[in-house]
């Protein structure tokens, strides 16, 4: 780290970087903060108008706002219909407003040479080197930003702004020179935390994908993406998030320098199964050239890159829920299981029917700013909501491992051994299991997703399989199609707290386990026995994304024959067909200390769903789900 | 074969090459006075309470027996704790079931195996023997062990086994009863059979403060070391978490020495005597 870097860090971390990150000002716009010039200071929290995509940052950066501009004029020239003239007006009144604002920037910058220098050319045109391609990026997350959108990612960044970064080297740019640049910009993604409009502070979107294979299955993992990776592994800061795509071809010794990076403790890389995920996209309809150019959404959800406007966090099946219906209605007049099971199915397929339809009137607000990173959008004059090249709609898949607990429970106590009648079963839900401790141990120590075990892993199989089944590609009623997924988001605490007590022992209300893992309280044979159920299920089915979460205390990442090993246990994972992994280093000792005592611990940061964020930030009901997941550890 | 057992440990990283799963055999004829896993002292099923989440209620004190002075936990403490925390430690388990429940995740033990500890596997050695019987040629076996254990059996067993971690904690006879409560002479028989069998193994060493991190003691190892053609060992520290299980027994940890003295890594010495060695 050089001193430049340091002294940024140090300002970052040592002003309490809460503080810092609320720092406003009258000023509305962009004003000198650090080496990339500025940063949001606006203080006001604005209502979303929509995001979760992957801007095209390749295609603008690569031509310059004053491009982008005439491309508009010239579409506007062609245009005949006055709905796409009207609106291509409205595109261009925000690059010319665009552009202004930043001439205006660099006039104030004057003192600062290397800033102003660069700002003589970007954004009007295109960058030529990295620190302008960094520097044009800040603008163009800094403009997204402010026109209210939300969790804007940053896509495959290590593929495009490759370009820039190996025509510096080959001017004759030093590495430590480049990496420099690449350490302030990742600094600079830190500030302004507290201005998203998240649903938890660090919720920001600010994911990164790295590495990953091309359409022949050559390795996309580059110079820069390791840079990258040493550049997070050194800051240690929340953000950028970094996504990591691996396949069965990734060598152990990018899985080694991955580990070291969750030894931090930041809750991150997450690895992607290309192996896996591309195979999904291309048969939900994706385009292979679009499918390998895949990146994150703001958490886990598989998007493509620039050419986007899916919703993957369209709706939610809240599989306990239904689940739970089935067994108050029917489950009295089933007299197997099959039957039984049969009748979760119908209610599963019915759910999606009606999920289908309560959004097939969804409209997002116009986004003339966000159309222009949108790939395809000018040519047309057309909103991105409406002109882009995907429209697809994901509907995660909630509390999949509680919904399958439950049926177990209901195949061994009611059918298989006959220890607890529907009646008593009814009775126990309904007074949520008050004066029936002795049922709902019954209940606890049936077969649980999660240990290996052949029943509850082909009952997750089997309503996955219908989930998959009745909700890819059906017609979304905007042009695209549906995608099933095992995320939660924060649906595995809202959710829930709409569902009362489940068959699986679970009380009312209580939180399901996040996206795609074992329930809560499981008593987990161990890591190995997880990753092998949850790993049973042909994953392309159901690739909307929700990662399986496992957490490592981290005495295990002291040393480094833990962190090969751990190494070895992800690629293991992958190569047994897992689609998404995040892994954890946690010390459930250290989380309990920090509740009690938060001002021992500002900076202790934890992996929430999809993101990280501060443990003294995070409201106690995500404080304790923390917590309580990391129980199989014991 | 029926053996007992208190805890399967899957990916467990210290034991053994590779990824492996540990099982940890009931009893241990050694009483090391430095000893982290009490557990596996007793060769009988005992009741423990978790630490974690206790609202000090003392239902589960109420109904407990006291036997020699100690308090110990009975079945109606289980069902008297309102937050579940009691449970049984010891799991009587055949040789069948334990070895089918570890084959299960033979697909993701390729590159490791394994490993039997404990306690000290070699207490139940018939029961150890049979699960090496049915696991030969399936599965890559390792053992954790103290080496106590008589020398027919010793030998059974390394015949069977693919894998040694092998402790030598005092070169002293008389120091390593005062610690460890037993004499080391058929230890150290047993780890020279084991040094010229041909087997491979790793010599792990405790270092326990003021005991086992002492010159002297350090020197007497090097030089079973050097009799044994080894050059390489693993240095395991001592870690002042050490004493966290006892109160799950209802037990005082009581070691006989000051657990506050930092530990002294050998490096010096091993360095001269060209012994490579890892912390883990």
């Amino acid at each position: 780290m050089t001193k430049n870097i340091e002294a940024l860090v140090k300002q970052l971390k040592d002003q309490s970087y809460k503080k810092y990150r609320t720092k406003t000002t009258s000023e509305p716009i962009l004003y000198p903060v650090d080496v990339f010039g500025f940063h949001i200071g606006n203080n006001e929290k604005k209502h979303s108008l929509g995001g979760n995509v992957i801007p095209s940052y390749k295609r603008i950066i690569s031509k310059g706002f004053d491009e982008i501009r005439r491309e508009i004029e010239f579409s506007i020239s062609k245009a005949t219909e006055q709905s796409k003239i009207e609106y291509g007006k409205k595109m261009l009144e925000k690059m010319v407003e665009c552009i202004r604002i930043c001439d205006e920037y660099r006039e104030k910058v004057k003192s600062n040479s290397r800033l102003y220098n660069a700002l003589q050319r970007v954004p009007h045109k295109s960058a030529t080197t990295f620190f302008e391609a960094c520097l044009f990026m800040k603008i163009c997350i800094y403009f997204l930003r402010t026109a209210n959108t939300e969790h804007i990612c940053l896509g495959r960044f290590d593929q495009y702004m490759y370009p820039y970064f190996i025509n510096d080297k080959n001017r004759g740019v030093s590495d430590e020179e480049l990496f420099e640049t690449l350490e302030a910009f990742f600094v600079s993604l830190n500030y302004d935390g507290d201005l998203y409009p998240g649903i938890q502070l660090g919720d920001n979107g600010q994911s990164m994908v790295l590495g990953g294979f091309d359409e022949c299955g050559n390795s996309m993992y580059n110079q820069l993406t390791d840079m990258c990776m040493d550049a997070s592994l050194e800051l240690n800061l929340i953000d950028p998030k970094i996504n990591l795509r691996v396949g069965k071809n990734t060598p152990k010794e990018v899985y080694i320098k991955a580990t070291k990076l969750t030894k931090q403790g930041l809750g991150f890389p997450q690895y992607c199964n290309d192996d896996v995920v591309v195979p999904g996209l291309i048969k939900l309809g994706y385009d292979a050239k679009d499918a390998v150019d895949y990146g994150v959404a703001a958490c886990w959800e598989y998007i493509p890159s620039g050419c986007g406007a899916d919703i993957p966090n369209m709706s939610v099946m809240n599989f306990p829920l239904v689940v739970n219906k089935v067994i108050t209605e029917k489950l009295c007049n089933c007299d197997s299981f099959a039957t039984f099971m049969g009748c979760v199915e119908k209610a599963i397929a019915k759910e999606c029917d009606r999920i289908v339809e309560s959004c097939c009137d969804f409209q997002h607000p116009e986004q003339p700013l966000l159309s222009m990173f949108t790939d395809g959008c000018i040519e047309t004059l057309t909103d991105m909501w409406r002109g882009a090249k995907y429209k697809n709609y994901g509907c995660h898949g909630t509390g999949i491992a509680n919904a399958t607990d439950a049926l177990t429970a209901v195949k061994q106590c009611i059918f298989d051994k006959k220890t607890v009648s529907v009646s008593q079963l009814l009775e126990a839900l309904e007074n949520n299991f008050e004066g029936f401790s002795d049922l709902r141990s019954s209940l606890r120590n049936c077969s649980k997703m999660g240990n290996n075990d052949e029943i509850a892993d082909d009952i997750a199989t089997q309503i996955m399989a219908c989930f998959s089944k009745n909700m890819n590609n059906k017609p979304n009623g905007n042009g695209g199609i549906w995608r099933a997924g095992t995320g939660s988001a924060m649906e595995y605490i809202l959710s829930a707290a709409k569902c009362p007590a489940t068959a699986d022992g679970r009380k009312a209300f209580e939180p399901y386990s996040s996206s795609f893992s074992p329930s809560l309280d499981v008593k987990a044979s161990g890591l190995l026995s997880i990753i092998q159920s949850f790993t049973k299920y042909d994953m392309t089915e159901i690739i909307n994304g929700g990662p399986l979460t496992l957490e490592i205390h981290d005495s295990v990442l002291k040393n480094d024959i833990g962190i090969e090993k751990t190494a070895m246990l992800v690629k293991l994972f992958i190569d047994m067909g897992g689609h998404q992994l995040q892994l954890n280093s946690i010390n459930r000792e250290r989380l309990l200390d920090a509740q009690k005592h938060p001002e021992k611990h500002p900076n202790l940061i934890v992996r929430v769903w999809g993101w990280s964020g501060y443990f003294n930030e995070l409201d106690k009901e995500y404080q304790n789900h923390i917590i309580r997941r990391c129980e199989y550890l014991n | 074969m029926q053996g007992l057992i208190f805890s399967i440990e899957e990916f467990s990283v210290y034991d053994g090459p590779g990824i492996r799963t540990t099982v940890f055999l009931k009893g241990c004829p050694l009483r090391c006075s430095w000893c982290h896993n009490p557990e596996g002292q007793s060769y009988n099923k005992e009741i423990v309470r978790s630490p974690n989440g206790c609202i000090n209620c003392n239902n589960c004190i109420n109904v407990a027996d006291i036997v020699d002075g100690k308090t110990v936990f009975t079945d109606d403490g289980i069902k008297n704790c309102p937050m579940g925390l009691l449970r049984y430690s010891g799991e009587n388990i055949s040789s069948e079931q334990l070895c089918e429940k570890l084959l299960k995740n033979q697909n993701m033990l390729q590159s490791g195996g394994v490993t039997f500890s404990g306690g000290e596997p070699l207490a139940q050695s018939d029961f150890l023997l049979d699960c090496l019987t049915k696991l030969k040629g399936k599965i890559h076996t390792a053992i954790q062990t103290s080496g106590y254990c008589d020398t027919q059996t010793f030998k059974k067993v390394v015949g069977m086994a693919d894998y040694f971690l092998f402790d030598l904690k005092l070169a002293d006879d008389r120091l390593h009863r005062k610690y460890t409560g037993v004499s080391n002479a058929v230890i150290l028989n047993n780890f020279s059979f084991l040094a010229s069998s041909g087997r491979e193994f790793v010599v792990r060493i405790p270092l326990i403060p003021t005991v086992t991190d002492s010159d002297e003691n350090i020197c007497g190892i090097v030089n079973l070391l050097k009799q044994s053609g080894v050059n390489y060992v693993e240095l395991l520290p001592y870690n002042q978490m050490a004493g966290a299980k006892y109160k799950m027994l209802c037990r005082e940890y009581r070691p006989d020495f000051d657990e506050r003295v930092a530990v002294k890594v050998p490096e010096r010495i091993l360095r001269k005597n060209n012994v490579a060695f890892k912390i883990l």
